[in-house]
Parts: C-alpha cells; sequence; structure tokens
C-alpha cells in the first residue's frame, strides 16, 4: 500500500490490500533532497485536533519561509514514528492540504509543496496593524481586558467568516502570490 | 527517532495466505528440545552420577561373586562359607541401592512431565504460545510426545544397568527377581514406570496449573498407583502356585517369589495364623534337654507336633519363570495407561478452546 | 472486511456474566480502541477474538469470517498478552527462533534489524530485559509474522512514558507500512486518543458505543446554556449526559450526523474523546452504536448512527 499515493488518489487505497507495485517505492529518496524541511511537532493539551494542527504547521512554515514550492512534506511513516500518531490523521491533513491547494501527492514519492500562502503587501500591512492598534486603544479605554479583548474579536471574527461563506472555501492557495488572503 | 526498518516484501505481496499448510513437526520439534533441554541435562546428569556409583560398586560386587562360583570343591563348607559371607556382606548394600532407586522413576518422570505444561500456564506464557500459528494441539504433542519417548528410552537403557548389577546376587539365589524391591528395576518395568510418572505429571500439571502443586499431587498419585500394584495387583497377573511346606521351588539358582504362608486344618479348611499360634502354646513340650550352659533344646518339635495332627502349610508363590510374561503385563498396562493419560491431557488442552 | 465480527458474543465464569451479546464489526484499515472501566471485559473480548477461550454464547469470526481460534485465524493475527508473556530463561535470539519455528510466516530479517535499532541484545536473556525493552520485543516478535490483525491488551500499563512513546510510535509505523489493523485496549483514554480512529466502549460486559472517531466526534456536542431552558431543550434534543450547575449547564448532546441550529442562547462546543467517553460511562444506559454490520469500503463513509437508547 502506497501511503502517500492516497493524498490525491482514492481514499479506499487504505484498505489493508496491499499494490505489489508500489510498495517497493515508498522508501526511496524524494528526488532532489532526502528528508522533509520541516518537523511537526504535536501538542496535546491544545484541544486542536491533531490532523488541524499539522495543516497548520505546515501553513506557518509556509508563511514564515521554511517551506517553498517543490518542497517535501514529511513522508507520513516518519511522522507516524516521530509523533506515534494515527498514519491515517496524516493522511487526513495531507487531505486537507490538498484541498486548500496547497500541496499535492506525486505517485510513489510524497507529498510535495505546490503553492505559497499569499503574503500582504507590506505597507497594506502596516496599515492594517496601525489601524488595529488604534482599535485596541479605543477598546482598552472602553474598559474591555485582555481576555474580554479576545473574546471580542474571536466571535466577531467567526460571525465575519460565517457570512463570507466558511474558511475552507476560500482560502488563498495562490500560484505567484499576487491575491490572496492571508 | 530515525527512520525503522521496513518489513521485507514477500514475493507475493504478504497478505498472501501460504495455503495453510500445518506448521511441520521438525519445526515443533525444535521447540520442544530447546524447551526442555534444560531438565535433559538435569536428568542426565543425575543419571550420569548414579550409573558412575552402580558401575564402581557393580565392578567389586562381581569381582567377589567371581571368588564365590570359583570355589573349588562346590559343596563343601569352606564354598559355602565364601558364598555366605558374599551375600551378607554385599547383599545389604545391594537392597539400600534397590529401595533408593525405586525413587528414580517418579523423580525423572514428574519433574521431566509436570513443568511442561504447568509452568506455561502458571505463568501465562501459554497465552503467547497457544496464539502462534502452529495452534496449542501440535504445540501440545510436540511438547509431551518429544520428553516422553527420551525420558522412556533413557530410563530403559539406565535399567539394563540394573540388571547387569544385580545378577550377581540373583545367580546366588539371595533373593527373587521378582521380589517387590527388585523387580521394577529391572527388564521394561523401571522404564514403564518413568513413562507413567511422566503423564501423570503432564496431565497433572494441565490441571492443576501450578508447577510445585503439580510436581507435589504428581508424586502422591505415583506412590499411590506403585503401592497399590506392590501390595495386590502384581501378585495377581497370573494365580499364584501353592506348594505344601515352608519355602518354594527355586527354578535352577533362581529364587521363586513368596507372597504368603498359610495353614490348613485336618479338614482341609484354612487357619488362621493367630489360630496355629495359640495351637504351638498349647502344645505339650515335654522336658527341655540341657544341650549347653544356657541352653535348651525342645523335646518336641511344636511344628512337627502340627504335622502330625494333620496340619498342613502351604506357600503362595511366584515361580521365578513367570518374570518375564510379568514383565510384560506390568509394562503393557503401564504403556496404555501412559497412552490414555496423555491422550486425556491433549484433549483436555484441545477443550479449552473448543 | 472486517477484521473482527462478533454475533450475540457472551462469556459466562460460574454465574458472572463477562460479556454479554457483543455485537461488533470492526472494519478492516483501523487503529481500534477497546475501552473501558476496569473488568469491563475488554480482554474477554479479545481472549475470544484469539481464540484462547471459548464463547458461552454466539460467535466470533475474524479477519473476513475465519472462525476465531481456527488455524486461517491463527496465522494471520498476532497477539500480544497483559504482561507481554515471554520466556524469561530464553535468550532474545532463542525468542526468535522460537518464534519462527512456531508460525508459518517470519520475517528474521526485519525482526534482527528492528531489534538492533532499538539496541535490544540478541544474547541477553528475555527476562533481564527491561519492561519497554520486553514490550518491544514481544511487539517485534508478533510484527515479524507479518500478521493482518495485531491485537494488544493493555500494552502500555507496565511502561514509563518514553517506552510508551516508543511502543506506539512502532505499532503506528506498523500500521503506515503494512496497513495492518491494530485492536489495543487500554483502561487510560488519554493516550488511545491519538492514535484510534475506531472505537469500542464497553462497559459491564455490554458494547455501549462502538464506531469511526470522526464519526462519534461529528455526531456529538456539548450544548452550554441556561439551567432553566435544559429540560425543554433536553426534551427536543438526544441528550447523552447533562451537567447541571444552579445557572448553567451542559448537555452533551448526539446530533445524528448534521449539525442543527443551535438553541438561541446556547453555545455549542465540539467534544473530545475523552469527554464522550466519560459522559457514556456515566449514563449505562445510553448506547452510540452503528447500523447492521457490513463491510466497509470507504473507510471514511459517514455510517448513519442508530438512536440513542435511554
Amino acid at each position: 500500500m502506497d501511503i502517500d499515493k492516497a493524498v490525491s488518489g482514492p481514499p479506499d487505497s487504505r484498505a489493508g490490500v496491499s499494490s505489489p507495485g508500489a510498495e517497493g517505492d515508498r522508501s526511496l529518496p524524494a528526488p532532489g533532497g532526502a528528508a522533509s524541511p520541516i518537523e511537526f511537532r504535536l501538542d496535546a493539551a491544545s484541544g486542536v485536533p491533531t490532523y488541524l494542527q499539522l495543516v497548520q504547521q505546515v501553513e506557518h512554515a509556509l508563511r514564515l519561509g521554511y517551506l517553498k514550492p517543490g518542497d517535501q512534506l514529511p513522508k507520513v511513516r516518519d511522522v507516524v514514528s516521530s509523533l506515534a500518531i494515527n498514519p491515517n490523521t496524516v493522511l487526513k491533513a495531507y487531505r486537507e492540504l490538498d484541498n486548500k491547494g496547497l500541496a499535492a501527492g506525486r505517485p510513489g514519492q510524497g507529498t510535495f509543496v505546490q503553492a505559497t500562502l499569499g503574503q500582504v503587501a507590506l505597507p497594506e500591512l502596516t496599515a492594517l496593524r496601525r489601524s488595529l492598534l488604534a482599535w485596541l486603544g479605543t477598546a482598552d479605554a472602553a474598559g474591555l481586558d485582555e481576555d474580554g479583548i479576545v473574546a471580542l474579536f474571536t466571535s466577531a471574527l467567526r460571525d465575519f467568516l460565517e457570512r463570507r461563506g466558511g474558511p475552507a472555501d476560500r482560502r488563498g492557495a495562490v500560484g505567484d502570490g499576487t491575491e490572496g488572503v492571508a | 527517532m530515525t527512520a525503522l526498518s521496513t518489513p521485507a516484501q514477500s514475493p507475493a505481496g504478504f497478505h498472501q495466505d501460504t495455503s495453510l499448510r500445518p506448521v511441520p513437526w521438525r519445526k515443533l520439534a525444535w521447540v520442544s528440545w530447546r524447551q526442555y533441554r534444560l531438565s535433559l541435562v538435569g536428568a542426565a546428569v543425575f543419571l550420569g552420577a548414579l550409573a558412575l556409583y552402580l558401575l564402581i560398586m557393580g565392578l567389586k560386587i562381581r569381582s567377589a561373586y567371581a571368588s564365590v562360583t570359583s570355589c573349588r570343591p562346590v559343596d563343601s563348607q569352606a564354598c559355602s562359607d565364601v558364598d555366605n559371607l558374599f551375600g551378607s556382606t554385599y547383599f545389604i548394600t545391594a537392597e539400600i541401592t534397590a529401595a533408593l532407586l525405586q525413587a528414580v522413576p517418579v523423580l525423572i518422570g514428574v519433574f521431566a512431565g509436570a513443568p511442561i505444561l504447568a509452568r506455561e500456564l502458571e505463568t501465562g506464557t501459554f497465552r503467547f504460545a497457544w496464539t502462534q500459528g502452529a495452534g496449542r494441539i501440535r504445540w501440545t504433542v510436540a511438547r509431551l510426545a518429544l520428553p516422553a519417548v527420551t525420558v522412556t528410552a533413557v530410563t530403559a537403557a539406565f535399567s539394563q544397568l540394573f540388571g547387569w548389577f544385580y545378577y550377581p546376587f540373583f545367580a546366588d539365589g539371595l533373593d527373587s527377581r521378582l521380589a517387590p524391591q527388585f523387580f521394577d528395576l529391572t527388564g521394561v518395568a523401571f522404564a514403564a514406570w518413568t513413562l507413567a510418572a511422566f503423564t501423570i505429571g503432564a496431565l497433572t500439571g494441565a490441571l492443576i496449573r501450578r508447577v510445585v502443586p503439580a510436581i507435589a499431587t504428581s508424586m502422591a498419585v505415583w506412590a499411590g498407583l506403585l503401592l497399590a500394584t506392590l501390595l495386590y495387583l502384581r501378585r495377581h497377573y497370573e494365580a499364584p502356585l501353592l506348594d505344601k511346606g515352608y519355602g518354594a521351588p527355586a527354578i535352577g539358582n533362581n529364587p521363586a517369589w513368596v507372597i504368603s504362608q498359610s495353614w490348613t486344618g485336618p479338614d482341609g479348611k484354612p487357619v488362621s495364623q493367630s489360630a496355629i499360634i495359640q495351637l504351638i502354646q498349647r502344645a505339650p513340650q515335654g522336658t527341655p534337654k540341657k544341650v549347653g550352659p544356657n541352653t535348651y533344646q525342645v523335646a518336641v518339635n511344636p511344628f512337627q507336633w502340627l504335622f502330625q495332627h494333620g496340619y498342613t502349610e502351604w506357600t503362595r508363590y511366584q515361580p521365578a519363570s513367570r518374570f518375564w510374561p510379568f514383565q510384560f503385563i506390568e509394562g503393557g498396562w503401564l504403556l496404555a495407561l501412559s497412552l490414555l493419560l496423555m491422550a486425556a491431557t491433549i484433549w483436555l488442552i484441545r477443550r479449552r478452546a473448543a | 472486511m472486517n477484521v473482527i465480527e462478533t454475533s450475540g458474543l457472551s462469556k459466562r465464569y460460574g454465574r458472572t456474566w463477562a460479556l454479554r451479546e457483543c455485537t461488533l464489526a470492526v472494519p478492516a484499515g483501523h487503529v481500534a480502541a477497546l475501552v473501558g472501566p476496569n473488568g469491563a471485559g475488554k480482554t474477554t473480548l479479545m481472549h475470544l477474538s484469539v481464540g484462547l477461550i471459548a464463547p458461552s454464547a454466539g460467535t466470533a469470526t475474524v479477519l473476513g469470517g475465519r472462525p476465531a481460534g481456527s488455524p486461517a485465524a491463527l496465522d494471520g493475527i498476532a497477539f500480544v498478552a497483559q504482561d507481554t508473556p515471554l520466556y524469561k530463561n530464553l535468550s532474545v535470539a532463542s525468542m526468535l527462533r522460537l518464534t519462527r519455528n512456531l508460525n508459518r510466516r517470519f520475517d528474521q530479517g526485519y525482526a534482527q534489524a528492528r531489534l538492533g535499532e532499538l539496541g535490544i541484545p540478541l544474547d541477553r536473556k528475555a527476562g533481564k530485559l527491561s519492561g519497554g525493552q520486553q514490550a518491544q520485543l514481544a511487539l517485534t516478535l508478533a510484527l515479524a509474522r507479518r500478521p493482518r490483525l495485531l491485537v494488544l491488551d493493555e500494552p502500555l500499563a507496565m511502561l514509563d512514558p518514553l517506552a510508551r512513546h516508543d511502543f506506539m510510535a512502532a505499532v503506528m509505523a506498523a500500521v503506515a507500512d503494512d496497513g495492518v489493523s491494530v485492536l489495543l485496549s487500554s483502561h487510560v483514554l488519554a493516550e488511545l486518543e491519538r492514535v484510534a480512529d475506531y472505537l469500542v466502549l464497553l462497559s459491564g460486559g455490554r458494547v455501549q458505543v462502538a464506531g469511526e472517531v470522526d464519526d462519534l466526534l461529528t455526531c456529538h456536542r456539548v450544548l452550554t446554556g441556561p439551567t432553566a431552558e435544559a429540560d425543554a431543550c433536553a426534551g427536543r434534543l438526544s441528550v447523552v449526559h447533562a451537567r447541571r450547575g444552579e445557572a448553567q449547564a451542559h448537555l452533551l448532546v448526539r446530533t445524528g450526523g448534521t449539525a442543527g441550529p443551535v438553541p438561541p442562547g446556547w453555545e455549542a462546543h465540539p467534544v473530545s474523546l475523552e469527554e464522550l467517553v466519560m459522559a457514556y460511562l456515566r449514563e449505562p444506559g445510553a448506547a452510540a452504536l452503528p447500523g447492521p454490520a457490513r463491510a466497509r469500503a470507504l473507510p471514511l463513509e459517514t455510517g448513519e448512527p442508530t438512536e440513542v437508547t435511554r
């Protein structure tokens, strides 16, 4: 059974039936590189589902530049043997990244980063930050403490996303980074 | 953690069912051998030490006996004295040795047989062994059959050594080969009793599931069986013969095995031993004759008096010629019992699943 | 294919029923967690599946219809019992050879390589290894048999945290490499949450919950709201377990797949596996069982659960 092939292949390849051809390829190193640039870690107490943590770590790595298009994501087997989690969880995470267009599996080779998360241009970022600080000043003057601010922001964000149509639909996977949502 | 090894791929893919042929016996034989080789070594050391003793002692006895047989003239008092000397010097040793050797079959058999299943059940390793591909029946058969055969063969060989050791005593007519203390050390009985101890141990181990209680219980059961055989069973393999008078006729130099003595009265009916004693006490004694400073001779021999009055003494015995038939009878039923116990053990093990 | 399928499986010891009317269909390709309090019947169920004991009633088949305990079943299942029984006096190499001689299939190279990586010397007696090493040895022997199903009875109970991690990592790696299905039991749920994708909850000898973990978590949530409205709410929803304070109440509800609207004034939270299990354990009358047993083609197919029994 080729685990990494299943990211873009039919889900029932996991059903325990061996396909002789693919098995031998799975342990071959990716072309041009032996290991993935990133390593996953798990925060067991965070309450966030495991697969989501993996997705978030990939996105975070993309943002920070640890991962670039063409880089290989850690092999399912390596993730599983270092974190002691179910392989299906890793598969689910990689499937989610595939849905978002961020990564794709190459049969017999692994899962590779396809795109990067769009960056907002620096001047825009600075302007956003300034307006946010102003708002924070207003909230603080009104008497909200830190937790109150966080709660207000979180619920407003949730409402906004719901109205806009949900996070999964519109998440930006960009080819060249000219437009998109961070 | 570094990447771990990947299991090798069998040519057709590892999920293929290898047509479920049973796991071959020679593989199971290795398993059996590996797990009982320690007790085999223990038994070998034990028997080896015994063998050494018997060898050394036996050679000494043989050379002493040689001087008896080479004594001339054969019927003289001098040669008779040599013969008596031989007997009084060595026969005690022979009897003590024989008494101690009675314990060998039960020690070897039970210590070999009882722990096999008992230890697996006690330590829980049966949960490993019975979930392997070979299955529990094959496993049980291999683990019991191999030591059983080995132990029987080794003790059969060993009892030949006994035969060699005791030959001078039987040849000298000191005791019968059928006598209880010697019978089950020679011929096939020794091996048969060992096998019985083994199978009793195996079944007890499977039932009790603890090693030490199984050993103790098996020894007790075996001892009970031996006692029943000695006291009752063996003397009745064939109907005992009756001989008039005291003592039983020997065959050549082979004495018979005297089982009991009894008396009958003038009317032919049996008279109890206590009645005989009373008669003797009431018999007229006459005047004792003084024959020495403190020795008197009874005027009337009480037994002569009894004979004159129609009382007959009878001896029940088994003639020496019945040695081998008895050996085969005893060996036969012990073998049958052993096979039965083995089958019961295997059935018991199987039943815990089915 | 279902790796374990039972129908009305029951086991009685004397007067006590260790397992009662247990009907399960654990699909292949999963890591199934068997959880429940001590004495719930987990070990009994496992022993019945691997053929160590015979049922008092009902049937158990494994690996797609093979009778439990049959040669075909024994061939495809590797079992590691509680306290990892090993022959203490045998060396590690002898244990390898012994296992090889008791099975039709044994990957000697894999076993030796694994033990080498773990730093377990081949000439040491098995009884002299540490607890973690013994567990790893038992696991190696089991995996080297190339089974389709690995059954582990409380494998982590005697291990320290590092040994626990290494053990589970090894099991998960085997799942990733070979697609072997796993059934493991524990009475500590927290350590199973990361690895299990199928859950069977046994309580008092009966199956209370059985299903894919994803489905179970999707189908349940906690509604938090005013206690005064709690009863009204409970009337309309399937409430598994309720915790009421003076003013605030938490209801663990079963939503049957579709989320449905949150009642006004109430908040909905996702539920963790541990919370879910605890709630069902507190409500012996409640159950969450899937529909009739069937072979699953798509592992993530959402099965429609039957109604909650109160």
